[in-house]
């Protein structure tokens, strides 16, 4: 009797483990497979758009990637763009961070929703409104209206990856290093800066990403003769459709996956993401 | 002459009192514990002292000067967390020397602490070593090495062994002290573990609910407590409660309400009502009819065995006496058998019963 059980027991964990095993292969083809044709049809030979999959093998999207100039330009701004507004986040961020956590003063945590809520603001009202704002106060350089707009939607991130390496900081070390005679100032920079540092770095290299990637707040942003690489994608993709878009986007791909790396090496995603129900952070 | 010296020191979190008109001093290299229940504010004063938080009102003066409105790293206090708060990125080494480094001391000075604190603690071959790679005792005696190498006018230990486990504890409760004696360090160690702080201290503080509820040596704190929570709070008792019946030279009786009668060694006035308490291993337990032979047992009464509890060195015996009245005896482990039922004699001398001061 007993041994019935377990093995209809036993059953039904191989078919409950199963179930879920196809689950995951069929959710990692669904994710996997666009990304398997844009690679695919970017080193595809022939001159025009053809069917999956292509019959003949060529360099010549990525060749031509590099010889447009609206493409080059695009690339130089979004790194010029990408640099300064990341290196801007993470400054006021971290500053930010460590001042929301330790400061104690009343609406600290209005303040905390304030400096968060570009993440739930929609990034189509964000740049729409940064528009207006920029145009109202004369600042029509189109670099200084970029970084504006990308500062404002990496900053979030920026914060909170600090505060969430703030908060797994016992405030025993804090309280160790002044008690043995170190000043607020050499106390963030002797002990707060160097444990918190991987965290700190997480929020850039993260930031970095979401910039670089960035469309929607760049296409209202944009001014001559600054426009990002994936606004000149964008426009080049209306004017004329080649699978230059795809060498592009299979380069993204690669440089995606090379920071999602790098960053697992430095922090480890699940510390960055939390581990499901079992969260650190 | 006074290294640590609180006079009057309140301090209120929100609308919660936590320390109400607290004062103390500690005398150089003496030890002293404070000791309580959590809540009772003892780590809100050691907080105080290392100046973590500011008194509401009252001062704390370390050598005589005041420390009112000083920030903690303009104070020379040693801290030895629970945690041991040891900074993981940096060796022992770096870790010992990291106060020096605060203090601007000279670099060859700071060398050479460093070598006399680590050999102090007998970790001179560890100094490369990361903290992740030692053991919790390694780690608490490098954090104690941290502390004492900025040569901190008070040293305050926060449940210093609270984090090992029971074996290796008394173990370095003993080793501690030594270190502690050696050095000559003033200690002030917050701990709510009675074993703890009457082991480590020459003085223990009883606190409770914000005051200081005795102080005294420890066999002071547990043969002698002031206040029926000292007495509850270090070790366990038997309790009597009655009225001073009679009075003679030798001292004064006492009947409790269910009719027992007491004597006491204190000659105490008529008609007051006391508390009384006998420790569990002042009560010695006999055969019925045999106490008589023993002129300095005073106090003898008729009981039954209600469990028997083996703990090892010990035997925790329950008795029941009556009218809902049980008491609780500690008997030495000398092989002999009780068993539950069983009729008793349980005898215990007049100076076996304390009387609680401050009754009302």
């Amino acid at each position: 009797m007993a041994t019935t059980i377990r093995r209809s027991k036993r059953i039904g964990d191989a078919f409950y483990r199963g179930s879920v095993g196809l689950l995951l292969v069929c959710c990692v083809v669904f994710l996997l497979a666009p990304l398997v044709v844009v690679i695919a049809l970017s080193f595809d030979g022939r001159s025009y758009l053809g069917s999956f999959p292509p019959t003949s093998l060529s360099l010549q999207w990525y060749h031509r990637f590099f010889n447009t100039d609206l493409y080059m330009n695009g690339l130089w701004t979004s790194l010029r763009v990408s640099v300064l507004s990341v290196s801007i986040s993470l400054t006021t961020g971290v500053a930010a961070a460590v001042g929301l956590h330790y400061a104690k003063f009343p609406g600290r945590n209005l303040l905390l929703s304030f400096f968060l809520a570009p993440l739930i603001v929609p990034t189509v009202v964000i740049g729409s409104s940064l528009l207006l704002f920029l145009g109202a106060i004369d600042i029509t350089n189109g670099l200084v209206r970029l970084v504006a707009g990308h500062v404002l939607i990496t900053l979030p991130y920026c914060i909170r990856t600090t505060l969430a390496a703030l908060r797994n900081l016992p405030p025993s070390f804090i309280e160790v290093a002044m008690s043995l005679g170190a000043r607020p100032w050499s106390t963030f920079w002797t002990v707060t800066f160097p444990l918190i540092k991987r965290g700190i770095v997480a929020g850039g290299i993260f930031s970095f990403a979401m910039s670089l990637d960035d469309v929607t707040v760049s296409l209202f942003l944009v001014e001559a003769p600054y426009y990002t690489l994936p606004v000149a994608l964008l426009t080049e993709m209306r004017a004329n459709f080649d699978l230059t878009i795809a060498a592009v986007g299979a380069m993204l791909a690669v440089v995606t996956a090379c920071l999602i790396f790098l960053l697992d090496r430095i922090v480890g995603i699940d510390r960055l993401f939390g581990r499901g129900v079992y969260r650190n952070n | 002459m006074n290294v640590v010296e609180l006079t009057g020191v309140r301090k209120a979190f929100k609308d919660v009192l936590a320390l109400k008109e607290i004062s103390f001093s500690v005398e150089k290299g003496k030890i002293l514990s404070l000791l309580g229940p959590s809540g009772c504010g003892k780590t809100t004063t050691l907080r105080i002292i290392a100046g973590f938080e500011e008194p509401d009102a009252g001062s704390v003066f370390l050598s005589k000067r005041s420390m009112n409105g000083l920030r903690p790293y303009e104070r020379n206090v040693g801290l030895v967390f629970q945690d041991y708060a040891l900074f993981p990125h940096m060796t022992v080494a770096a870790n010992v020397a990291y106060g020096m480094r605060q203090r601007r001391v000279p670099a060859n000075t700071i060398k050479e602490r460093v070598e006399y604190y680590l050999s102090l603690v007998r970790l001179t071959s560890l100094a490369d070593r990361f903290p992740r790679e030692l053991s919790g005792g390694q780690q608490q005696r490098v954090a104690l090495a941290r502390a004492l190498a900025t040569e901190p006018e008070v040293l305050l230990l926060d449940e210093p062994l609270g984090a090992l486990d029971a074996k290796l504890r008394t173990e370095l409760q003993v080793e501690l002290k030594g270190l502690l004696r050696e050095i000559g360090a003033t200690s002030i160690v917050v701990t709510h573990d009675q074993e703890e702080a009457m082991s480590l201290g020459d003085e223990v503080i009883v606190m409770n609910e914000g005051s200081i509820e005795q102080r005294g040596t420890p066999a002071d704190i547990y043969d002698r407590p002031t206040t029926r929570f000292v007495a509850e709070f270090v070790g366990k008792s038997n309790w009597f409660l009655g009225c001073v019946v009679g009075q003679g030279q030798q001292g004064s009786t006492i009947r409790t309400e269910d009719g027992l009668e007491l004597q006491l060694a204190e000659t105490l006035e008529a008609d007051r009502a006391v508390e009384v308490c006998v420790r569990p291993e002042r009560i010695r337990l006999t055969d019925p009819g045999l106490h008589r032979t023993n002129g300095a047992v005073v106090n003898a009464f008729e009981a039954r065995v209600k469990e028997v509890i083996h703990v090892g060195s010990d035997i925790n015996v329950f008795v029941d006496m009556g009218q809902d009245r049980s008491l609780l005896v500690k008997q030495q482990n000398q092989g002999h058998r009780l068993t539950a039922g069983e009729l008793v004699m349980l005898c215990f001398g007049a100076i076996d019963c304390h009387v609680i001061p401050s009754t009302p």
